[in-house]
């Protein structure tokens, strides 16, 4: 489970509290060079530490999936791309450009800024909504950027370079897309302030996935792992990484019956849809 | 008047490609109908009333048209993200009523089998857990090696001893739904060949099948 840029596996622990206890193991590593706390380093060594961590998960396990929030999500698609033995990938609010409606139009400037003095001294600094719907939990979280300068959902401020690394690894990623054949969850909320739903649009038209699934949702903003609609996205998630293990004829299938008719008819439906 | 038609042009490239290609068609389409149209022809020297009049009318007009159709292409794009979360709302309900389906089917099954076991209770031979993991007996894990002892996952009804030993150890690996023929003791030393029934429920504990003489 890959956090999103310059924040920490936090984010992700209500998603993995969930998949835990549906019987999923759910490892959230801290990246050297992209976690908060940790000096930045370039995209290639963002994406190699990730790399490093799926290759030691499985090791131990038959089956690894990857999932991202974010730009996470971006560094998620990097790795599959990497490692096409993933069984998964889950990607969260993906973010291949920063096009959200709380994103000034000005914000091309920021390419620009990167070859200029204010490359070190400025940083791009969170304002609320921070990705959140829900006002309560957004009026928790900014007390704790005020105090700590860091949340669960992601640090008060992001450097230029990593923004910049950030863009170079959606650049990279888009031009892979059609090479991943992953199966892939793609869930995004349409009032995403951050990135727009075009991001998952582009993702779900380009990637070759045989198993592919879009979920929107409509009560959340951009971190939607922690806002209103988590239980939703916890929810699907476990049941997509066991459909797709039953699609593959691991397990006992028993959950993925279909036994429904109007499901049975929606699925013919798709089916007829994708040929 | 000289802008109408680039006026038409700016509007339905608003419509096919959006705010950006638009505006720059009109900007182009203004220096084009200027040189062009505006007398004194393919000359940008003179700046007079024409000029003026083309510089205020078209622009206007233009940018007008386009705002309006992008107020539709909004509107629009905002239609579809929300149709697209009905349609994953949609999937998702169908998705969990498939799931209550599937529980209320294995609820009428455990109840079905609650009901079977008494009725038949002196008839069963064997019942056996056909999920792997399930263990009927966790007792008697560590003695699956001997084969005149089930393994974990079967349980003996009240005439399994009755069953010649041969048919039970055939029984072991080759029990399936359906019916099935068994040598019954009969006397002292006597076995007769008996029909017997296996069924199968897929409860929510794992699926049993039950083996009993048949009816």
């Amino acid at each position: 489970m890959l956090h999103g840029l310059s924040s920490s596996p936090l984010e992700m622990r209500f998603l993995a509290r969930h998949l835990n206890n549906e019987g999923f193991t759910a490892f959230a590593p801290v990246l050297d060079g992209y976690s908060a706390g940790t000096s930045e380093r370039d995209m290639q060594a963002w994406i190699d530490a990730a790399v490093r961590e799926f290759d030691a998960l499985a090791k131990r396990y038959a089956r690894v999936s990857v999932c991202g929030l974010s730009v996470g999500a971006a560094l998620a698609l990097a790795v599959v791309n990497q490692r096409p033995t993933a069984h998964a990938v889950v990607l969260l609010s993906v973010t291949l450009s920063y096009d959200g409606w709380a994103i000034p139009w000005y914000r091309f400037l920021l390419g620009w800024a990167y070859y200029t003095p204010m490359r070190s001294r400025w940083r791009y600094r969170e304002a609320s909504p921070f990705g959140l719907r829900n006002e309560a939990l957004r009026a928790k979280i900014a007390r704790a950027m005020q105090r700590n300068g860091i949340s669960e959902v992601g640090p008060s401020t992001i450097s230029l370079p990593a923004l910049r690394e950030a863009s170079r690894l959606a650049a990279r990623v888009r031009t892979r897309l059609a090479n991943i054949a992953t199966d892939c969850l793609i869930i995004h909320a349409i009032d995403d302030e951050t990135a727009n739903p075009r991001n998952a649009h582009y993702v779900a038209s380009k990637i070759a996935s045989p198993f592919l699934r879009t979920i929107y949702l409509d009560d959340s903003y951009h971190m939607i792992t922690s806002d209103n609609e988590r239980e939703i996205v916890a929810g699907e998630t476990a049941a997509f990484l066991r459909e797709s293990e039953a699609a593959r004829g691991i397990g006992s299938g028993a959950e993925s019956q279909v036994v429904s008719k109007a499901l049975a008819r929606r699925l013919r439906q798709l089916a007829a849809l994708g040929n | 008047m000289p802008g109408a038609l680039f006026c038409v042009a700016a509007a339905l490239i608003e419509y096919f490609f959006g705010l950006g290609p638009a505006l720059t068609v009109m900007l182009v389409g203004l220096v084009i109908a200027d040189y062009l149209f505006v007398p004194p022809y393919a000359d940008f020297s003179v700046f007079d009333r024409r000029d003026v009049m083309l510089l205020v009318s078209y622009p206007s007009l233009t940018i007008f048209v386009i705002s309006l159709i992008e107020r539709l292409r909004r509107a629009q794009f905002r239609a579809e993200l929300f149709a697209s979360v009905a349609k994953s709302r949609y999937e998702m309900l169908l998705r969990a009523d498939n799931n209550r389906a599937l529980r209320l089917r294995t609820i009428d099954e455990t109840h079905r089998l609650l009901r079977h076991l008494p009725h038949y209770h002196d008839t069963i031979i064997l019942i056996q857990a056909l999920d792997r993991k399930a263990s009927l007996r966790p007792d008697a894990q560590h003695v699956t090696g001997n084969a005149n002892t089930l393994p974990h996952t079967s349980a003996p009804g009240s005439r399994f001893s009755s069953v010649h030993p041969v048919d039970a150890a055939r029984l072991q690996n080759t029990l399936s739904p359906g019916s099935h023929r068994l040598r019954i003791k009969s006397g002292e030393h006597h076995y007769k060949p008996v029909d017997c029934v296996g069924e199968r429920f897929t409860t929510h504990a794992g699926d049993f099948l039950v083996l009993r003489i048949g009816d």
